[in-house]
């Protein structure tokens, strides 16, 4: 039995993701780990209407019956809990991030708000970026050192203590390329405003 | 290699023989400096069969791969010691200037054995160690002694301890600097065992920073989070600690008279905002740190550091006392006589409901401010009613027969945050490895402060998930060794990465928190080595089964028992709380399952 204050969580984010078109309609998902079990959405489920039966617990690496419904990246939210300190995972479809990940393999903001929250967000690709092993290790490995991550094409991976923390993570990266894209449309010149930002792209 | 300084250094009271070994590198990879390497040393120097005040146990005082490098709030040191007080594996840490002067000296670690024939005192300065007499300061207060060798905050650092170390109260605190201390737990007893009266540091090493242009980067970013964060650059330098008295009563989990009551009407009265108008002198700041929680505060009768907030919490709530000078002057007498402030006061709260209740003969009530300071000063010199008081509240109230009057856990006396209005702040106490304690991992940050992000406080499902990453983040943390209030403002993948650029080890942020999993599960299956089983992870019944009476959290008890079985699991822990083999073998101890078999 999933506490409802856990529930009334996994709504206020679903709708919100739905709300600030970081998803379509069916697309993305949000977990959590609670101990050695995990709370997902389920498979199909809109995150922008999510109901008390949408939330789906299954074991962190034991399989049992919740693995029927549970979404399509359960592997790499399982994953990803079981390789980095993550208590919660955003997974979402920035629609500017994405095409900024479709020409770079890293996006370094240049707004205030994100250089000083993300400073580099890692892009990483894999053949099959979808429910695969090799792509959750990979996200998994990216996520011990950032709190977001973007696949190539396909979305981003948060993770935080909290669904809010991931959440936020995930909407500063959007925020910061629909920046970057008018800053590029406007095509003036850049003044550099940080110290130190050089080492941004090291980070 | 940056950050380590390569050495050990190995002091032997019994034989005055002194030995220089090198560190052990992978040991400080595995357990980096602070409280990790603290543990590791001591599971090898002291098994089960050591009293904790024989000539058997030791003092390892560490610092850790920042300590000294000039990262925000790298002054800070620590001792891994067996505690008398509750016999589990103990660690204390303390900030100020010594731990940078100790790393200074070329050290990483000290180790202290034996018991010497007579008061003395270690000298570590650039020519050499020399263990001198100290027979002229035995008996002596902790600013005489600290003016006696001659404290010089940036040159020459003073560690001592006061009558209370020196009469083996199980409370007693090593302090340093003067008034900071390493406090929980009682490793003052232990250097009182051993005729060791104090420390002397002088040094002129400085440890090696790899990549210099990250590291400038790294406390530049550091430094402009912490100035971004109203709590590190408003709050606490503007009150101090006690800045949470307000905040933790309004919640209803300020524990009040004992825990009986989780508010209290006279916390406006000994509230950080009533200290900063009536009592301040003035900020003070430990070696680079830019936060400056530190209060000079002054009464008619004294002045000096403090008090922090648990301090007040303990001489004022807990006791019923709503007075803020009696309180400053309670703190006074307590670091002269160093003692731990928190199981002071909390043992006075419980000397005063068994007195209520006729169960221990003295004047003590709830609310006789007046009686405060004479206690105190009573408990340091093992005197009066001060003698039944000076092992703490649990020894106390066993031999009242009433244990269950002890707001204690492991036989720690429990902090200013009561579990009953902070589920997660239950668990972890009941679960802390040196017992009842908010500096093994906090849930304030979560549950109160929205630290990354506000949790429901009463929530049980899920809180263990928590309670195991702020008690990993926090191992972490003392072994760097930081300030945990830098973790208010900056996360830990800026220590991950402020330590790369230090050491040139590429640590991530996940296999640093890591390093801090590793240490907390290594001291479980010390305590477990100890004879301490599942029953022992557990609060006062009080909490378990009288709800607070009103306020917000009205109605509420903790409700461990589903939280600690979740835990477990969590943990990859047993049924018992035994860390299984897969769960070791994946942290690298899996050379320590045979020991606790």
């Amino acid at each position: 039995m999933i506490d409802e204050r856990i529930y009334e969580q996994f709504k206020e984010i679903g709708r919100d993701l739905y709300e600030q078109t970081m998803i379509s309609s069916h697309g993305g998902n949000i977990s959590i780990r609670l101990g050695d079990r995990v709370v997902i959405k389920r498979r199909g489920a809109q995150l922008g209407r999510l109901k008390p039966h949408d939330l789906i617990e299954t074991g962190l690496e034991k399989n049992d019956s919740g693995v029927t419904l549970a979404s399509t990246e359960l592997l790499a939210h399982r994953t990803i809990y079981m390789k980095t300190p993550a208590l919660a995972i955003c997974h979402c479809h920035p629609r500017t991030a994405i095409a900024f990940s479709l020409s770079r393999d890293e996006i370094v903001p240049i707004d205030n708000e994100a250089s000083y929250l993300l400073k580099k967000v890692p892009v990483i690709w894999e053949e099959f970026a979808s429910g695969t092993p090799e792509m959750a290790n990979k996200l998994a490995e990216a996520l011990q050192s950032y709190k977001i991550v973007m696949l190539r094409g396909h979305g981003s991976f948060a993770i935080g203590q909290t669904l809010d923390e991931a959440f936020f993570w995930s909407s500063t990266l959007e925020e910061a390329c629909q920046i970057m894209l008018m800053a590029k449309l406007i095509n003036e010149p850049f003044i550099e405003y940080r110290r130190m930002s050089e080492a941004y792209g090291k980070w | 290699m940056g950050g380590w300084m390569g050495k050990v250094l190995d002091v032997n009271l019994t034989t005055g023989e002194i030995v220089k070994h090198p560190l052990d590198m992978e040991l400080a990879r595995q357990f980096l400096g602070g409280r990790g390497l603290g543990a590791r040393m001591l599971w090898d120097e002291v098994g089960p069969d050591v009293d904790p005040l024989s000539p058997g146990n030791v003092l390892i005082f560490t610092s850790g791969p920042l300590t000294g490098t000039g990262y925000q709030t790298s002054n800070r040191f620590s001792v891994s010691t067996k505690s008398p007080l509750t016999g589990t594996v103990l660690d204390a840490n303390s900030g100020g200037f010594w731990g940078m002067q100790f790393k200074k000296t070329g050290y990483d670690a000290m180790i202290v054995r034996g018991k010497a024939d007579k008061p003395i005192y270690i000298e570590i300065k650039p020519d050499g160690v020399t263990i001198k007499d100290a027979q002229h300061l035995w008996g002596k207060v902790v600013s005489e002694t600290t003016k006696a060798l001659g404290q010089n905050n940036n040159k020459r650092n003073v560690l001592c301890i006061g009558p209370a170390g020196e009469n083996l109260s199980r409370i007693a605190a090593i302090m340093n600097d003067g008034e900071r201390s390493l406090a929980r737990g009682g490793p003052g007893a232990v250097m009182g065992s051993k005729n060791l009266k104090a420390i002397v540091v002088e040094g002129k090493e400085r440890p090696d920073i790899v990549d210099d242009g990250k590291f400038k980067f790294m406390l530049y970013e550091t430094r402009k989070l912490l100035r971004a964060s109203p709590l590190t650059s408003q709050a606490l330098p503007e009150f101090g600690t006690v800045v949470m008295m307000n905040v933790v009563n309004n919640i209803g989990a300020l524990p009040t008279r004992n825990h009986r009551q989780a508010m209290f009407e006279g916390a406006e009265a000994i509230s950080g905002e009533t200290l900063t108008e009536k009592y301040l002198v003035k900020n003070s700041a430990c070696w680079a740190c830019p936060i400056g929680c530190t209060r000079i505060s002054k009464t008619d009768k004294v002045e000096g550091e403090g008090p922090e907030f648990e301090t007040t919490w303990a001489f004022g709530a807990e006791c019923g006392i709503d007075d803020l000078s009696a309180i400053i002057e309670a703190n006074h007498v307590c670091n002269e006589m160093g003692l731990d402030t928190i199981s002071a006061g909390s043992t006075i709260a419980c000397a005063m409901e068994l007195s209520e209740i006729g169960l221990l003969d003295s004047d003590l009530r709830f609310g006789r401010a007046d009686l405060i300071v004479k206690t105190v000063e009573a408990m340091g010199y093992r005197r009066d009613l001060g003698a039944e008081l000076a092992d703490g509240s649990l020894r106390l109230a066993k031999r009242c027969g009433r244990p269950d009057l002890s707001m204690s856990s492991k036989g720690m006396e429990l902090p200013a945050y009561d579990p009953r209005g902070m589920q997660g702040q239950g668990l972890l106490y009941a679960t802390s490895n040196r017992g009842g304690c908010h500096m093994r991992g906090n849930m304030l940050g979560l549950e109160v402060l929205g630290l990354p992000k506000l949790i429901d406080r009463f929530q049980v499902q899920g809180k263990s998930s928590y309670v195991i990453l702020h008690q990993n983040m926090a191992a972490m943390i003392d072994s760097l060794v930081i300030c945990k209030f830098t973790n208010m403002g900056v996360a830990e993948e800026y220590f991950a990465r402020a330590l790369a650029a230090v050491t040139g080890i590429q640590y991530s942020t996940g296999e640093l928190i890591k390093v801090g999993e590793r240490t907390y599960n290594l001291e479980r299956l010390y305590n477990l080595r100890e004879g301490f089983t599942k029953a022992d992870d557990t609060l006062p019944p009080r909490l378990l089964t009288e709800p607070v009476p009103d306020g917000p959290s009205k109605g509420w008890v903790s409700k461990l028992e589903p939280m600690l079985k979740e835990y477990y699991r969590a943990r990859g822990w047993d049924e018992n709380g035994v860390p299984r083999p897969n769960k070791l073998a994946e942290l690298s101890l899996a050379q320590f399952v045979e020991a606790v078999r």
